[in-house]
């Protein structure tokens, strides 16, 4: 619940009873100079650089940032200010002089200073000189709230009073409150980023009781909209987007964060927890995994994986920028130039820098991304389904190895080596590949399994089909098996060849290290990989006879492998034609005594004091760590385990098929859990890095250690022995802080007024602008803070004042003295953000799909903008866009390439997500209108709100047309506008109906079909009015 | 008309053209008309996007530039840097005085040894400047005399995207304006019809996997985006969007256009807001570039001797040869700045027979464009810049013969040239040691040379500055910069 009502009620009791006249405004000549307002801004741009913070670069000896230092003589008993003196201040000498050596600032700054600001100078010297500390270090006081004899009407908050009576002082007036239509447009666009309905403009124009203002404002930031429209502006300042970035700019999987930033706002988390989260959420005691996934801010960053790169300059910059950008978002200052230098403008050293820096240094992802979709450390994000799921899964290995146990405790072997007497040398035949390929066998491409129903079958229940117009494979592979190669042994398998139908070649493969052993029958020549007539494409023999069955035999050595190899895969392959495989092995002369697949003490054998590769971990230390000697009867069993289920050929139909099922239920379960979404979280490293200042800002150059803290200026740490992320959110948010609050909330006046009280959002320093009503932003940090942080009720605050509130109308008189609404005697009116460009036109025309969340989706895109940037070997290098309802996603969840981003975004000033963004630029060019008259989605758009008007406007042209204005605008037209559209749309008639092929033409752009029951002339003509609306100056503005 | 319209106009903070865009249609259009007879626009008065008060600084020698980067680091050794005596030291490592324990990627750093590998190609002396020029660059011998070569460029990245991005931005971190963007911003535009900063991405020949480019190499960073670079495409939509929908055509739009200016001028009217104002004009400009840009496209108009002298592959769309006449057609019209980025000159291995291809894709087209310019009497205005992100090693990576070597990255010395406006042909200026490896003799850092070419365009770069994020930022950086003054004529 709110908190801010209560201050309504204090105040709105304040207006009615208490009456003042307001004092006449005073002119500003006779107000006393203020440092903060007129003295600080001249001496930033034209004195700090030399004579400021940066101990390195300070000239002369001469320091003007604080009294200590210009009230104290230099080395020549100069003093640079005497307050109260500007005739024997040095300073005052300096800036008068018409000697160049002397003059300051010297010529070669290109600064000057102009006369009014001398005389600004010298004023301030004889009033005193007196000092402020900058006026964003200074804690907000509570300011008096003014009283104001304003009507009624125009104070609906206290934000009212500041504005009104500044406005006075000005000899200013605010404008009327907007009519209820552009008021309900603006509110649901800045509330929700889409326009209201006609159905809710109804309502709420109907609604005559007395909140029915904030009713509607209430409908507004009830809605699941509302998370979406705030979490933009978030995402810009988190430098959220769904690639790496850097170099190869490959996909990354962190959109969990983005949903998260929705969800925040929609449950009204407070911006206290928004905070604590996002820079800490690891460190709460058993963080949940919203928390963590919060902490993903500062996982935003662009990274690298780049061939060459050194680590630890990778290392030192990403600090660098979570420093930088963790700053600049909540304390809204420019810690940047401190990475090489004492700032020279803010109070922020070098050494300071470094030591803030310290806590972003050990975070435990690496400097290399490896190009992969997740970057550890993550965390996975399992729904309650999943957890069914996978639960199912271990149920199901658990039930394949039961059954396996079970046939293992009831085997009875006896080794050939042991039986007396020894059993003879036999010819044998060992199958690799029939019905099921070898143990943990995979394969590119699924083979087309065929039944004697359906085919030919050779051998047991099925075969292979394959059809083939050029060269098509067949592979089997297995991390697992051995398939190994007897003594004077034959590689065979059998083959169907269709006589219809019959193939150039065919050709087995076989893996041993590589792919590289080919015996081929029919032409050499037909598959061209490994060198012919080498064992890398051996020819073995004609093509076999078509219409049977063939035996296929090949001696190893032709294809160069030799008794003892042990295979991992092999291939059918053909080229053309329509061929049956099955039943695939080695058939040899085995002695049951001497054979590893036979004896489990030849087995044993060959491996003792070796650290085998194709054998698990755990044998392999067996067999290195101990010999046959001295082995625990564990590790005994453990061996003849593996050798009886994997190895052993006497056993080999009872375990095939467990060990097959076995592994594939291993194997889903393992695809399903890797298939669960991840995202990027921050965790420290176990043991954190010592951190440096770092010597001009060089990664290789470490100079003096410095532990975590924060800048002198501010107040301190809590706690400053091992400090951690945690107590550096909390000393962000303490009443003390002077920065977090009133960034915030100047940011979000930003976001709904246009242009922030301080304009300069990003720099709160003595470089950026200071505040337009200073008491007015106190007020409001203060409110904000002492409201518990709560959004929801500030952003209600804001847009329920009657500042925000009032017509955007402008005088050409006050245009000219206020063209940029810095005094807010008007409502503001701005061009809409990229992202409610687009979804505006979607949601008008019907074809927006409002589902939430979750990967992100590759709407429409012009061929050609990820393709010529793109890395060859980048795995965001095509696009390959979206079909169906994905195609028409709000904005927020379209896939953000960073070193491409969508045109739909860039073209309207959305940052390219590469660095931190507080505030857009709001830019006006062709290229613009190109888009909104020609892009697909847009024209697309169009005709689907023809198709609206058609179906819904009602029988005549006229209603159709107010459908349309109603629609969009949220009004009807004027009859002269109405008069305007009916011309353009005759004309587009008389048009097609002379041409009705291009008219046919002109209503299939896009995805989506129109509907059938439409005469195509007529949609074509009402598609290019409906064209002309979705252009309006008035339909892409908030008004 | 309307006294409060009539004010507007003297107020508009975004200072659009005169009153071309409120007479919606009839005069855009006749303007277009006069324009394209005339070939350049001239009248500053009715420009659309006009230079910033002050600028440029003083009288500009070139207007306009055309900057050719060779992405992914061209081989100085190979190209422009003559080592004879390197020979002798084939295979040999490389002295340790020599690498004197700079650092280097992490490609080599593994490697055991660090072999030299002269340059495999032959280099002969040209023009009367005699610029020792390798074989691979045989037609650049004609435009001798017109190059200033730099021989002693220097960077701070060692990798690709950092160094992607200071060359073009004088920054390694993402976020600062490119160059174009900041003459964009600085000194406007010529022409009312097409954008004032142009990018090409032409097609390139090498067969290894080729460097990413970042669209960020042509973004405006910190400024209005309105200066980001316009990406010029190969195919029927050369600027996006430019195209009408199907069964959409020009006189559908004008019908359309002519609605939206009248509906938009009442807009204006209620709300009294500039910035409906600026849209109309914008609409206007855009409907203009739906025929300007195919013009400029289509090289039908050019004779057969010019198509002749760009080389075989200007007819294919989409080339650099046809890159580099578009610029020159662009020069023309008056766009302020065209960037083409020509990809695939990362050589690690391979790289006798990747540079021969990449060299054949812009020898001849390169010093047809230098040419080309001269004769029309447009070299004069326009400076063309050639140069990669940085060099490479004179050690081999990976395998090393004779005929056969790669080379890695090497951001301490490497060659780029400049021609045209205010450059002194014929110029060779800097030298490197006896292995290429380091400074011997004036070092140009990146930001010196981009001090330069602001000089050359009337701009003094430590002037030229733009308040952001609480500072005065440049595109030549924090640290001091220099004018090579003797690269200027």
């Amino acid at each position: 619940m709110s908190k801010f009502p209560k201050f309504f009620c204090v105040f709105s009791f304040a207006y009615f009873l208490v009456v003042v006249p307001c004092v006449e405004a005073v002119k500003l000549s006779t107000n006393p100079v203020s440092f903060n307002r007129d003295i600080r801004p001249i001496l930033s741009d034209n004195c700090f650089a030399c004579h400021g913070f940066d101990a390195k670069k300070r000239k002369g000896g001469f320091r003007l940032d604080e009294p200590e230092g210009a009230f104290t003589p230099n080395k020549d008993g100069n003093m640079a200010i005497i307050p109260g003196k500007p005739e024997k201040s040095e300073m005052w000498k300096r800036i008068t002089t018409k000697d160049p050596d002397e003059s300051m600032p010297p010529a070669e700054s290109h600064k000057k200073l102009t006369a009014e600001q001398k005389q600004l100078i010298k004023r301030w010297i004889t009033e005193g000189a007196n000092y402020q500390k900058h006026w964003a270090f200074e804690a907000p006081k509570p300011p008096l709230v003014p009283k104001v004899s304003s009507p009624k009407a125009s104070i609906q908050n206290p934000i009212d009073n500041f504005v009104a009576a500044r406005l006075k002082k000005e000899g200013l007036r605010s404008s009327p409150q907007a009519d209820p239509a552009t008021l309900i447009r603006r509110v649901a666009f800045d509330l929700t980023g889409l326009p209201p309905t006609p159905g809710e403009v109804e309502q709420f124009l109907a609604d005559k009781s007395a909140d029915a203002y904030e009713s509607m404002v209430q409908r507004y930031l009830d809605s699941s909209k509302y998370g979406e429209q705030m979490a933009k502006h978030w995402l810009d300042v988190a430098r959220y987007a769904d690639t790496h970035g850097l170099h190869l700019d490959n996909e990354r999987q962190m959109w969990a964060y983005r949903d998260w930033v929705v969800k925040a706002f929609n449950k009204n988390l407070s911006f206290s927890d928004f905070t604590t989260f996002q820079l800490a959420g690891d460190l709460l005691p058993s963080p949940t995994a919203e928390q963590l996934t919060a902490t993903g801010f500062n996982r935003c960053n662009v990274t690298t994986g780049e061939g060459g790169a050194i680590d630890a300059e990778f290392i030192f910059r990403y600090a660098v920028e979570r420093t930088a950008t963790t700053v600049q978002a909540w304390m809204g200052l420019t810690a940047g130039c401190a990475v090489c230098h004492d700032h020279k403008f803010d109070p922020i050293s070098q050494r300071e820098f470094y030591s803030f820096y310290a806590f972003f240094h050990s975070s435990a992802d690496p400097a290399m991304d490896g190009n992969s979709l997740r970057t550890a450390p993550l965390t996975q994000l399992k729904t309650p389904e999943d957890d069914k799921r996978l639960q199912e899964m271990d149920a199901a290995i658990k039930d394949s190895e039961g059954k396996f146990n079970g046939v293992l405790a009831s085997v009875v072997y006896q080794d050939p080596a042991t039986k007396n007497p020894p059993p003879a040398p036999r010819e044998d035949e060992v199958i690799w590949l029939d019905d099921e390929g070898p143990a943990g066998w995979k394969t590119q491409t699924p083979p087309n399994f065929v039944t004697a129903e359906n085919g030919k079958v050779f051998s047991g229940k099925r075969a292979i089909r394959r059809q083939a117009a050029d060269v098509e494979q067949d592979v089997f592979d297995s991390d697992t098996a051995s398939l190994s190669i007897p003594a004077s042994s034959k590689l065979f398998a059998y083959v169907y060849l269709e006589a219809a139908n019959p193939p150039k070649a065919v050709m087995l493969q076989f893996l041993l290290e590589n792919w590289e052993h080919r015996a081929v029958w029919g032409d050499i020549d037909a598959i061209g990989w490994g060198e012919k007539d080498k064992p890398s494409r051996a020819r073995v023999g004609d093509l076999p006879k078509p219409g049977g069955w063939v035996r296929l035999e090949v001696d190893p050595e032709k294809v160069g492998l030799k008794p003892s190899d042990k295979l991992k895969g092999i291939a059918y392959t053909i080229h053309g034609g329509t061929v049956y495989w099955d039943k695939a092995g080695v058939v040899g002369r085995v002695d049951p005594v001497n054979d590893s697949t036979h004896s489990l003490v030849a087995w044993t054998k060959q491996y003792e004091g070796k650290e085998p590769k194709e054998l698990p971990e755990n044998l392999r230390s067996i067999f290195k760590n101990t010999s046959s000697t001295n082995r625990s009867p564990e590790q005994v069993t453990q061996l003849r385990n593996y050798f009886l289920s994997k190895v052993c050929v006497e056993f080999k139909p009872s375990f095939d098929p467990l060990n097959s099922a076995l592994a594939e239920a291993k194997k889903k379960r393992e695809e399903y859990n890797e298939a669960i979404t991840q995202t990027f979280i921050w965790r420290d490293l176990d043991k954190p890095r010592e951190s440096f200042v770092m010597l001009r800002g060089a990664y290789d150059r470490p100079g003096e250690k410095v532990t975590r803290n924060v800048p002198a200026i501010f107040p301190p740490l809590a706690n400053t022995t091992n400090a951690t992320r945690l107590d550096l959110a909390s000393w962000l948010l303490n009443p003390q802080n002077p920065m977090t609050s009133r960034v915030a909330v100047n940011r979000f006046w930003q976001q709904f007024f246009g242009i922030g009280l301080v304009k300069t959002a990003d720099d709160f320093g003595s470089q950026g602008e200071p505040p337009s009503h200073p008491e007015l932003l106190d007020w409001l940090a203060l409110s904000f803070r002492d409201s518990g942080w709560d959004v929801k009720g500030f952003v209600k605050l804001l847009v329920t004042s009657a500042t925000y509130r009032q017509s955007s109308q402008v005088t050409p008189s006050l245009l000219a003295r206020d063209p940029e609404n810095r005094l807010l005697a008007r409502g503001s009116r701005f061009r809409l953000d990229a992202e409610q460009i687009r979804d505006n036109v979607l949601y008008v025309s019907g074809l927006l799909e409002t589902t939430m969340g979750g990967k992100g989706v590759r709407t429409y895109q012009p061929p050609n903008i990820w393709e010529p940037v793109g890395f060859v070997g980048s795995n965001t290098r095509d696009y390959k866009q979206d079909t169906g309802s994905a195609l028409y996603r709000r904005s927020l969840y379209s896939f953000f390439k960073r070193t491409a981003p969508p045109p739909f975004m860039t073209s309207f000033d959305a940052p390219n997500r590469e660095q931190i963004c507080t505030r857009r630029e709001r830019s006006n060019t062709p290229l613009q209108a190109l888009q909104l008259m020609n892009d697909v989605q847009h024209y697309e758009a169009a005709r689907a709100l023809a198709e609206r008007m058609l179906s819904e406007g009602g029988a005549t042209a006229k209603d159709r047309l107010v459908f349309a204005y109603k629609t969009v605008l949220s009004r009807a037209p004027s009859a002269q506008e109405l008069v305007i559209v009916s011309q353009a749309l005759d004309s587009h008639l008389i048009r097609y109906q002379a041409d009705p092929e291009a008219a046919k033409k002109a209503i299939t752009f896009g995805e989506s079909k129109a509907r059938g029951n439409l005469n195509v002339t007529e949609l074509a003509a009402y598609t290019l009015a409906a064209n002309l609306v979705l252009n309006l100056d008035e339909t892409v503005t908030r008004n | 008309m309307n006294p409060l319209l009539d004010y507007q106009f003297q107020l508009n903070r975004r200072q659009f053209f005169g009153n071309v865009g409120l007479r919606v249609g009839g005069v855009a259009l006749a303007m277009l008309a006069a324009k394209q007879a005339s070939g350049r626009a001239t009248a500053s008065s009715v420009r659309v996007h006009p230079a910033q008060p002050g600028l440029p600084h003083f009288a500009p020698k070139a207007k306009n530039v055309i900057y050719l980067h060779m992405n992914g680091g061209p081989s100085q050794i190979d190209l422009w840097d003559y080592k004879p005596g390197l020979q002798a030291q084939f295979d040999k490592d490389l002295p340790e005085s020599i690498r004197n324990g700079q650092r280097i990627t992490t490609m080599t750093s593994g490697q055991g040894r660090l072999p030299v590998a002269p340059s495999m190609f032959k280099f002969t002396q040209a023009g009367k400047s005699g610029h020792w020029i390798s074989e691979l660059l045989s037609h650049h011998a004609e435009i001798a005399d017109e190059i200033a070569l730099v021989k002693t460029v220097h960077t701070n990245a060692i990798n690709h995207d950092p160094a992607c991005t200071f060359v073009m931005t004088g920054s390694e971190v993402p976020g600062k304006p490119s160059l174009g963007s900041w003459l964009s911003y600085g000194l406007g535009s010529e022409n009312n019809d097409l954008p004032a900063f142009v990018v090409l991405t032409p097609t390139w020949s090498s067969k290894a996997n080729a460097q990413a480019l970042f669209t960020r190499m042509w973004n405006s960073g910190f400024l209005p985006t309105k200066h980001t670079g316009v990406a010029l495409r190969s195919g029927s939509d050369p600027v996006l969007y430019l195209q009408n929908p199907p069964g959409v055509d020009s006189a559908d739009r004008r019908v359309m256009l002519d609605a939206l200016g009248k509906l938009n001028q009442r807009g204006f009217e209620r709300f009294g807001d500039p910035e409906i104002q600026t849209r109309i004009a914008q609409y206007e400009m855009a409907f203009r570039m739906q025929s300007s840009v195919p013009d400029l496209v289509d090289l039908k108009g050019e004779t057969k001797s010019t198509l002749e002298m760009y080389g075989e592959d200007v007819t294919k769309p989409g080339s650099y040869a046809a890159s580099v006449l578009l610029a020159r057609r662009m020069i023309e019209r008056g766009v302020r700045s065209v960037q083409i980025l020509h990809r695939g000159w990362d050589q690690h291995g391979d790289l006798p027979r990747e540079i021969r291809a990449q060299c054949k894709d812009i020898d001849q087209p390169t010093a047809a464009l230098i040419k080309d310019l001269k004769q029309r009497g447009l070299l004069n205005d326009t400076l063309v810049v050639w140069g990669g992100e940085f060099g490479r090693t004179v050690y081999s990576q990976g395998k090393l013969t004779k005929e056969d070597y790669g080379r890695d990255h090497h951001p301490r010395n490497f060659c780029m040239w400049m021609a045209g406006g205010g450059i002194k042909g014929g110029v060779s200026y800097g030298e490197t040691d006896d292995f290429s490896y380091n400074v011997a003799q004036n070092p140009v850092h990146i930001n010196d040379l981009n001090a330069t070419l602001l000089h050359c365009l009337g701009v003094d770069h430590s002037r030229f500055t733009f308040k952001s994020q609480g500072l005065d930022q440049r595109l030549t950086g924090v640290e001091e910069a220099q004018v090579v003054k003797s690269l200027l004529a």
